[in-house]
C-alpha cells in the first residue's frame, strides 16, 4: 500500500472527519478516511446533545434514521451545595425548533463512518497517521508508521488531543489552561425507570446542567442525559485547575453519584462504561492556523468548541467545519488549485456560523474560570433563598424580599454580586 | 449506586492493549525529581501511582488516552529522553462501547 495517491484524507472518523468524508463521496470524489480505533467512535466521547440542525445541514431527512437516543424536551440547570440543591425545570412544547437529541457517540460515529463508506469513501480503521508529510510547504501526504499515504488535500480532524497537526508545527502546543477534562459514567437503567424518574413520556429526553458542588470549588460543570437504556452522567473540569488544586477528577465523579439529589436518579444502575477525554475551551484565543497549503484542520482539533456555562457544543461545530472543508476541498480539486489562498475559502466559510458563535462567546471562557462564586458562593445563596422562604417554624414571619436580602448579604458582598453581575452580563 | 474504585470502574470497559509496547514512556529515576508529579492526581484513570520505594509506577494498560498527563507532565509534553506520549497503533488499546 505504499505510495498510494487520493485527492483527498481525512484523519480521524469523529464527527468532523465522517462529516467530511460523506460530503465529499456523496458528490463523487475519491477520499481515504483514517481512523485509529478498531472501528469508528470506539476512541469517543461526548456528554452528549447533538443539535439537530447539524445533521441536518449534513444530510436532509437522512439523519432521522441515525441511532440518536432521545429528543430533549426536558432541560434542567441545578445548583448544588455540599447535601443540597435548587433545580430549573422546564418542559420545551412540542415542535419547538432548535431540537436537540442525546447520543452515544460508538454507536453515532459507527453510523456516520457507514453512511460515508456506503456514498463511495474508503474507511480504514485501526490505522494511526503518525505524521503529516509535508514537501516544499505544501501538506502532500500522512505517514503511518513506515508507509506513506499521497494526498493533493488533507483534512486533520484528529480530535482535542491533535498530536498530528502540532507536531507538523502547523498549530501550537495547546496548553492546560486552555483544556477542559471531562469524564463520564454510562449507567444503565430501564427505559421505564428513566420515564418515571425524570418524568418523561414516550421517547422524549432530558437534560441536566450542574453548576456548583459538583466541581468542589473549580472552575466547570457537572452534565446528566437521558438516553434509551441508560443516563449519562459527567463532569468537566479545567485541566489547570486539577493540576493546582491537585484534586483528583476520578473521586469527584463518584462523590457526585452520592449526592442528595443525583442518587435517586441513578440508585439501582449498572456502570456500563467510564470514560474520559478532552475538551478544547480556548475558543478564539487558542484556535490555530486552520488551514495552510494542502491541508484544513477540522473540529476538536481546530478547537471549535464553546462552553457557555449552560452548553457545551462542539459535535455540531465538528459536523459544519466537517461540511465547509468538504466544499472547499471540492472547489480546490476543481480548480487543480490547494493553495492556502484557495483554501482560504474554508475560513470564509466557518464565518459564517462556527467563527462567527465563537466571536460572540470569546469572552465566557474568562468568565467562567474567574469567577469563583459561580461555584460555591452562589449555589449556597440560591438554597438558602429556597430554605428561607419555605421554612415555616413558628418564629415571626418575614417579608421575601427581606429574606433574599439577608441571604444576599450572607454568602457575598453586595459589590461583588454587582461586579460578577455586570461581567457576567457583558460576557455572556 | 454504590461507590466503585478506579480499577472496578476500568473493568466494565473493554480494552484490547498490547502488553510489551507501551503507548506512553516515562523515566522513573528522571521522575524522582519532578517536583509536582500532577501525573498522579490528573489521571482519571490513576494510572500513575507511587510505590512502597516512593518510585513513580505506570501502567499503560487500562489507559482511556485522554491526554492530560501529556498536558500536565513537561517532559511529556516537550518528548524530553526517556518520556514519550503517543497514541496505540493498530487499533489497539481502549474501545468505548458507549461514549
Ligand atoms: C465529557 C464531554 C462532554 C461533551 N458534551 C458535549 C455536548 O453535550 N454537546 C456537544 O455538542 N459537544 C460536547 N462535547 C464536545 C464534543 O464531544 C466534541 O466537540 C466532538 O466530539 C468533536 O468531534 P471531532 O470529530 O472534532 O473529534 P473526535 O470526536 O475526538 O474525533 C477525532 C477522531 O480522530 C481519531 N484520531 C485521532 N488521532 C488519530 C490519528 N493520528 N490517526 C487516525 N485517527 C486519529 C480519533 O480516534 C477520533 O475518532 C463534549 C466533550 C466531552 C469530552
Ligand atoms: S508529572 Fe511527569 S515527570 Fe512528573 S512524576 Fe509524573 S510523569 Fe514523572
Ligand atoms: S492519557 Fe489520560 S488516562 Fe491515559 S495515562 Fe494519561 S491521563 Fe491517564
Amino acid at each position: 500500500m505504499s505510495d498510494e495517491h487520493f485527492p483527498v484524507i481525512v484523519v480521524g472518523a469523529g464527527l468532523a472527519g465522517c462529516a467530511a468524508a460523506y460530503r465529499l463521496a456523496k458528490a463523487g470524489y475519491d477520499v481515504l478516511l483514517l481512523e485509529r480505533g478498531k472501528r469508528p467512535g470506539g476512541k469517543n466521547v461526548s456528554g452528549g446533545r447533538l443539535y439537530s440542525y447539524a445533521l441536518e445541514a449534513l444530510m436532509p431527512g437522512e439523519w432521522l434514521d441515525a441511532p440518536l437516543e432521545r429528543e430533549v424536551r426536558r432541560e434542567m440547570i441545578m445548583t448544588m451545595t455540599e447535601r443540597g440543591a435548587v433545580t430549573v425545570n422546564g418542559l420545551l412544547s412540542p415542535n419547538h425548533s432548535g431540537t436537540s437529541y442525546t447520543v452515544l457517540r460508538s454507536k453515532l460515529d459507527g453510523w456516520l463512518a457507514k453512511k460515508a463508506e456506503q456514498a463511495g469513501a474508503l474507511v480504514m480503521t485501526g490505522v494511526t497517521a503518525t505524521e503529516i508529510v509535508i514537501k516544499d510547504g505544501k501538506a502532500c501526504g500522512v505517514l503511518v508508521g513506515d508507509e506513506r499515504l499521497e494526498a493533493d488535500i488533507i483534512i486533520c480532524a484528529d480530535g482535542a488531543n491533535s498530536l498530528l497537526a502540532e507536531n507538523a508545527g502547523i498549530t501550537n502546543k495547546v496548553t492546560m489552561e486552555n483544556i477542559a477534562l471531562g469524564v463520564k459514567l454510562v449507567v444503565g437503567l430501564p427505559e421505564q425507570t428513566i420515564n418515571d424518574r425524570f418524568n418523561l413520556s414516550g421517547e422524549d429526553g432530558a437534560a441536566c446542567l450542574m453548576v456548583g458542588d459538583c466541581t468542589k470549588g473549580l472552575a466547570g460543570g457537572g452534565f446528566l442525559y437521558t438516553n434509551k437504556e441508560s443516563l449519562s452522567l459527567g463532569l468537566v473540569v479545567d485541566a489547570s485547575s486539577i493540576k493546582s488544586a491537585k484534586t483528583n477528577i476520578a473521586d469527584m465523579i463518584e462523590e457526585l453519584k452520592e449526592h442528595p439529589a443525583i442518587s435517586p436518579l441513578i440508585v439501582g444502575g449498572q456502570l456500563l462504561e467510564y470514560s474520559a477525554h478532552l475538551i478544547p475551551e480556548g475558543g478564539l484565543n487558542m484556535m490555530p492556523k486552520v488551514f495552510d497549503n494542502g491541508l484544513m484542520i477540522a473540529g476538536d482539533a481546530a478547537g471549535f468548541v464553546i462552553n457557555s456555562g449552560l452548553t457545551l457544543r462542539g459535535m455540531d461545530y465538528a459536523i459544519l467545519s466537517g461540511i465547509a472543508a468538504a466544499e472547499t476541498a471540492i472547489k480546490s480539486i476543481q480548480a487543480a488549485d490547494y493553495s492556502a489562498e484557495q483554501l482560504n475559502q474554508y475560513e470564509v466559510m466557518l464565518r459564517l456560523n462556527v467563527l462567527s458563535d465563537m466571536e460572540t462567546f470569546k469572552k465566557v471562557r474568562g468568565f467562567m474560570k474567574d469567577t469563583a462564586g459561580l461555584y460555591t458562593a452562589y449555589p449556597k445563596l440560591a438554597e438558602t433563598i429556597f430554605k428561607s422562604i419555605f421554612t415555616v417554624d413558628g418564629r415571626p414571619a418575614k417579608r421575601i424580599s427581606k429574606v433574599m436580602i439577608n441571604s444576599i448579604l450572607s454568602h457575598t458582598s453586595v459589590w461583588q454580586l454587582i461586579k460578577d453581575g455586570v461581567k457576567g452580563a457583558l460576557s455572556l | 449506586m454504590k461507590r466503585l474504585s478506579v480499577d472496578e470502574r476500568l473493568a466494565r470497559n473493554k480494552f484490547e492493549s498490547n502488553d510489551e509496547t507501551p503507548h506512553i514512556i516515562i523515566d522513573r529515576q528522571e521522575c524522582r525529581n519532578c517536583v509536582h508529579k500532577a501525573c498522579i492526581y490528573s489521571c482519571p484513570a490513576e494510572r500513575y501511582q507511587l510505590n512502597a520505594d516512593e518510585e513513580l509506577i505506570f501502567d499503560h494498560v487500562g489507559c482511556l488516552e485522554c491526554g492530560n498527563c501529556r498536558l500536565v507532565c513537561e517532559k511529556l509534553r516537550e518528548s524530553k529522553p526517556g518520556y514519550k506520549w503517543n497514541y496505540p497503533v493498530k487499533g489497539g488499546g481502549v474501545i468505548f462501547r458507549q461514549g
